[in-house]
């Protein structure tokens, strides 16, 4: 049993943080009304329009699209890495450094460019 | 025991090599050389577990990113010639010829 | 959870060459991000060039120091004496192209813009360019000496996509004729990748095979793994496919007259010398070094693709009316010339090393013969860019007996005639086949010059002895870049064609060390 006992603390934790959020939000928070907050899926951001029936979506959504899949499927080597950075010493974090500095290169092109904004 | 993950392998292959060859939007096409890839990766990671060995996994990752840079490549290359001939189909684009 | 894995270690001095082309490509990236617009052509131009520059010394001074014998990156990359000759045949033709792409105009302001939109007006208006060409040819160079080095399957795997990555992309940046640039870059690009498929899956089933995808692993595997030769067949069969597109060979050359046609000339140039160079390359280190052992059954189908090759890219370019199209069916049947000395190869290290080296100078003179040819088409011109059609050439000798002159001694090296380059690379490619007892497929190649021979002179007798259309091309004024190109290349087929030994020996020595195992 003793074994479960940090699970148990990081569950009330965990439960203690969301009561608490929740139940202080409406004494600290702004309040602010607009269409978002009446939709059903709420993330605070009115949606973009969809096209009508089924029609093409704008060129910017697939720019998105192809910059997320690059730099999200990039990451994949961190796993390994991380899985055993121990034992790969000074030689793997220095080769890791180097790769994230590849990255952040072609990051920054991104940004500067401006593939980043929306519109 | 890993004889049948090959024969899927092998099968994807198939089915995204004939895709290539049968299918005429360039999407399409496109998605059939992913299929054959990921047929490769499978076939990988089998003969990695199959040889007891852990390359197979590891070569499994590249070949993920070269996908993932081969999809981006492409689809802006697709779009570019969708967004000027309104059409994506590997026929229209003709006039290439003697 | 002790225990360290050791580092692998990495002779950066080996593989110094490449990692300055690929590190001056990462700085062109950060020009292009950080770098205001109107600076940028002038930033990127000299460190292109110098990276190219520098990377060529430190093979020559490697040279000198003495040809590494063994694989860099724990066996990953081999740097011997092919590899290094390889190298730096690409780097100066890399360089060469460099100086025509810097050339104004052929690069589209804003690929993405449609064309004949309001976008593109805007874009031409602003004088936008595409930059990023800079970059994208480091990175692709860089993947043309990653390929032809890699001492690993998955390595060339991904020396192969680094090198045809950016390639796909500067395809369809023309700044002229912008739907053939976007047809070509789609179809290279699924043609590419289809056959990049199959060469990964070749590897696949090798691995299987050897559980080591290192060449000399699966070289020492050959007749060692008993019960599985099937998996060594498909995979030797499909890694071959992948190689053979890459080159252009018979069954899979389909896509060349496209791509070179669509291409911005200059990228054309690029393609057409160092992809080829590097695709052969790769071939021969794939299949002497992992699959030598099994040359009994990749060597008859070599020869049949070797003749295919040939008398197919012979007989499709008399057809053609195009002058790139023409000069990429030539490129195909000089792809079957070069297979020749392939299957030259024997099993005697001295027959090996001719064989080779007949290959080495093939390449170093059909390379600068293609560019300077391709720099030449750059300046024939339309009032709606380049001048293809080869109706459009007739009389050009009489308007411009200079250019007409040095495009023609170009056609003269393509078709082997003596004291070109052209003549010397045949020889030596042909002799080592004699030699080999390959006689048959020597006797079909020269039939194949000869057919070939018949196109390159009608184009000849075109340009000077017929009468010039009244609205004929202008021959623009070159560029001191593009004069250059064309000089230098003149030069180097002429110097090859009447002083060859000390490239022969060049190449010789190179060959010598064969590829590290």
């Amino acid at each position: 049993m003793q074994l479960y006992v940090p699970i148990l603390v990081l569950a009330v934790l965990a439960a203690g943080f969301a009561v608490f959020s929740v139940s202080i939000a409406p004494f600290t928070g702004p309040k602010r009304w607009n269409r978002a907050k009446l939709d059903a899926y709420e993330c605070g951001i009115e949606p973009t329009p969809q096209p009508v029936g089924g029609g093409r979506f704008p060129l910017k959504y697939m720019i998105t699209a192809m910059l997320f899949i690059v730099f999200d499927i990039e990451i994949i080597f961190l796993y390994p890495w991380a899985v055993a950075f121990d034992k790969l010493g000074l030689f793997g974090l220095v080769e890791m450094v180097l790769f994230i500095v590849t990255v952040l290169v072609a990051y920054a092109y991104v940004w500067r460019r401006r593939g980043l904004d929306w519109d | 025991m890993t004889t049948h993950y090959l024969v899927l392998s092998a099968l994807l292959f198939a089915i995204g090599g004939v895709g290539v060859l049968v299918r005429r939007n360039a999407i399409v096409v496109f998605m059939c050389v992913e299929l054959m890839l990921n047929a490769c990766n499978l076939a990988f990671v089998t003969f990695a577990r199959q040889n007891g060995s852990l390359d197979g996994q590891v070569i499994a990752f590249f070949v993920m990113i070269v996908a993932a840079a081969e999809v981006v490549i492409g689809l802006a290359i697709i779009v570019t010639i969708f967004r000027t001939r309104r059409s994506a189909s590997v026929d229209d684009a003709s006039l290439l010829k003697h | 959870m002790n225990g360290t894995i050791p580092a692998p270690t990495i002779e950066y001095g080996m593989l110094a060459p490449m990692l300055v082309v690929f590190g001056a490509a990462i700085v062109g990236v950060l020009v292009e991000a950080f770098a205001p617009r109107y600076l940028r052509s002038a930033i990127h131009l000299p460190i292109t060039l110098l990276s190219l520059l520098i990377s060529f010394v430190l093979i020559v001074w490697q040279w000198v120091e003495g040809v590494p014998t063994k694989a860099a990156a724990m066996g990953a990359i081999a740097v011997d004496g092919p590899a290094m000759f390889i190298w730096g045949t690409i780097l100066v033709l890399a360089f060469v192209s460099v100086l025509l792409i810097k050339d104004e105009g052929h690069f589209v302001g804003a690929a993405a813009a449609v064309p004949g939109s309001a976008e593109e007006e805007q874009a031409l208006y602003e004088g936008a360019a595409h930059t990023e060409v800079y970059p994208l040819v480091l990175f692709a160079v860089g993947g043309m000496m990653l390929f032809p080095a890699a001492n690993d399957l998955l390595i060339a795997f991904v020396g192969l996509e680094v090198m045809s990555l950016p390639l796909y992309l500067l395809c369809g940046l023309a700044r002229r004729r912008r739907l053939l640039s976007q047809e070509a870059a789609m179809k290279y690009f699924l043609l590419g990748a289809f056959s990049s498929a199959f060469f990964l899956y070749g590897t696949a089933m090798i691995y299987g095979y050897a559980n080591s995808l290192d060449l000399a692993e699966i070289g020492a595997s050959l007749g060692v793994v008993g019960g599985q030769d099937m998996l060594l067949y498909i995979g030797g069969a499909m890694i071959g496919v992948g190689l053979l597109f890459k080159i252009g060979a018979a069954p899979f050359q389909a896509w060349k007259p496209d791509v070179y046609q669509g291409a911005p000339t200059p990228i054309t140039a690029l393609m057409a010398s160092g992809t080829l160079i590097a695709a052969f390359g790769a071939l021969l280190r794939v299949f002497w070094v992992a699959l030598g052992g099994l040359d009994w059954n990749w060597r008859p189908v070599f020869y049949g693709v070797a003749i295919l090759t040939m008398l197919g890219g012979a007989i499709f370019a008399i057809t053609q009316t195009d002058i790139k199209r023409m000069l990429a069916y030539s490129s195909i049947a000089h792809g079957g010339f070069l297979l020749i000395g392939v299957i030259a190869t024997g099993s005697a290290p001295a027959q090996n090393t001719s064989a080779l080296s007949g290959i080495l100078f093939y390449l170093v003179a059909y390379g600068f013969t293609t560019v300077g040819a391709f720099a030449v088409v750059t300046m024939v011109r339309d009032a709606g860019g380049e001048a293809w059609h080869l109706s459009r050439w007739a009389g050009l000798g009489k308007r411009s007996p200079l250019l007409a002159g040095v495009f023609a001694f170009f056609l003269l090296a393509f078709a082997g005639i003596p004291l070109t380059s052209g003549f010397f690379g045949k020889y030596a490619v042909f002799q080592a086949a004699v030699t080999g007892g390959a006689l048959p497929l020597v006797i079909v190649g020269a039939v194949a010059s000869a057919v070939a021979a018949f196109f390159y002179v009608r184009v000849i007798v075109l340009m000077f002895f017929s009468d010039p259309a009244a609205d004929g091309p202008s021959v623009v004024l070159p560029s001191r870049g593009t004069a250059a190109v064309v000089g230098l290349a003149a030069l180097a087929t002429v110097v090859l064609g009447v002083f060859p030994q000390p490239v022969l020996d060049l190449a010789h020595s190179a060959a010598q060390s064969l590829f590290v195992r």
